[in-house]
């Protein structure tokens, strides 16, 4: 699915460019974070697995999903693929954030 | 690093499959190219992406392919080129032009 | 502000990464860090490099033998980029894309645009690169070759555009303010 080179398209290249939001740039960072040859120990991670990760997408969600959503998708099946972190451990921390957020939420409405 | 290919040799991108991850695009499998320069040697995509970062490594070179040879129905000029970076794995020697 | 904020992938990259961070894996500074780094790599530094090829041509010469060393002599530190430069001439012009996923030249030109990693490019840049430098503007005199690079392995590439006529006069800061990202990429040219 990512390999679409050549593939036939009708399709013109928009050239409209969307601001970066903060955490697509902390997805940027992290891959860069985890991907780095100098970091003692070794990476984390090869870039060449990110983009395996990625390719691994299935078709739609290739590409219905944007870049950096991609890339986060990728980076968090890696560490889970290599133990870093623990898939439910990390479901429990969003719903956690997202709980959060909702009492902010709640909160301000009522101002 | 000894190099199989050296520049102006005539190559020709093996046909087969990838599994997993590889770096040789499908519309370049199979097609006949000339070696423009060696890049030097790196490690092969297919290790690297199952974090197999031992491997030796192998040359990676630039191959210039002529475009009408490429796309059956391409609409530029003639002399138009497409150069792709090929890993030593996936090339073979092309012989004369109608191999 | 908050309905264009897609909560979902905030809240999954602020928990994978604290998560991480927890483990002791990497720190918040070292994110911050490599945040701070894409920021300070822009355009301009390969805009750079352009303009002392222009000015320079036994820089030019290096240049093109081994970009990433050339590019090193200038101060620009690019860390491990292997660079590839290009260069357009009267008989042949030059765009770079990479079909298989979005290989750029950060370190020299920072992030690459939306447009450079959309399927529409990625697909069509390397089957019908006339189209689609038509639809960016870019108009070819007859009899210049188009010569694509897909950057599907270890080296970035970056055009050396033709420095325009009607420079003739100008210096080498006043000819680096002509020069563009795109004309860069390849998909566009220099003017005056």
């Amino acid at each position: 699915m990512h390999d679409v080179g050549g593939r036939p398209s009708a399709a013109k290249v928009e050239r409209e460019q969307h601001p970066f939001a903060p955490w697509e740039v902390r997805v940027d960072a992290l891959m860069m974070v985890l991907t780095d040859a100098a970091r003692p120990g070794g990476p984390l991670m090869t870039t060449d697995e990110l983009r395996r990760g990625v390719e691994a997408l299935p078709p739609a969600e290739y590409e219905a999903l944007g870049y950096y959503q991609r890339w986060l998708r990728s980076l968090i099946a890696l560490m889970v693929e290599k133990g870093a972190i623990d898939a439910g451990q990390l479901a429990r921390r969003v719903e956690a954030l997202a709980a959060e957020h909702e009492r902010e939420h709640a909160a301000g409405a009522h101002e | 690093m000894s190099a199989r290919f050296t520049v102006g040799d005539a190559v020709r991108v093996s046909a087969r499959g990838c599994e997993g991850h590889c770096r040789t695009p499908r519309y370049i499998r199979g097609k006949r190219g000339t070696v423009e320069r060696i890049c030097g040697a790196f490690r092969k995509p297919e290790d690297l992406a199952y974090g197999r970062v031992s491997s030796e490594p192998l040359p990676l070179y630039r191959v210039r392919f002529q475009q009408r040879d490429v796309w059956k129905e391409y609409r530029g000029d003639a002399a138009d080129t497409l150069d792709v970076e090929l890993y030593e794995h996936w090339l073979e020697p092309a012989g004369n032009a109608y191999e | 502000m908050s309905d264009v904020i897609d909560r979902s992938d905030e809240q999954w990259e602020r928990a994978f990464r604290e998560l991480l961070i927890e483990r002791g894996l990497f720190t918040q500074a070292e994110v911050a860090a490599k945040v701070e780094l894409m920021h300070s790599r822009t355009p301009a530094l390969g805009v750079q490099v352009v303009a002392r090829a222009w000015f320079d041509p036994a820089f030019k010469v290096r240049l093109l033998a081994d970009g990433s060393a050339a590019v090193r002599e200038l101060g620009i530190d690019v860390g491990p980029l292997k660079l590839v430069v290009v260069e357009n001439t009267s008989a042949a012009h030059n765009v770079i894309v990479c079909t298989l996923c979005s290989c750029y030249p950060r370190m020299l030109l920072g992030l690459p645009p939306d447009w450079y990693k959309s399927i529409a490019y990625r697909s069509r840049a390397v089957r019908e690169p006339r189209a689609v430098l038509e639809e960016f503007g870019l108009e070819l005199p007859t009899g210049v070759t188009v010569r694509v690079h897909d950057s599907t392995a270890d080296m970035r590439y970056l055009v050396l555009p033709m420095r325009p006529a009607g420079t003739e006069n100008l210096d080498e800061a006043a000819c680096a303010a002509l020069i563009t990202r795109d004309a860069m990429i390849g998909v566009a040219a220099v003017h005056a």
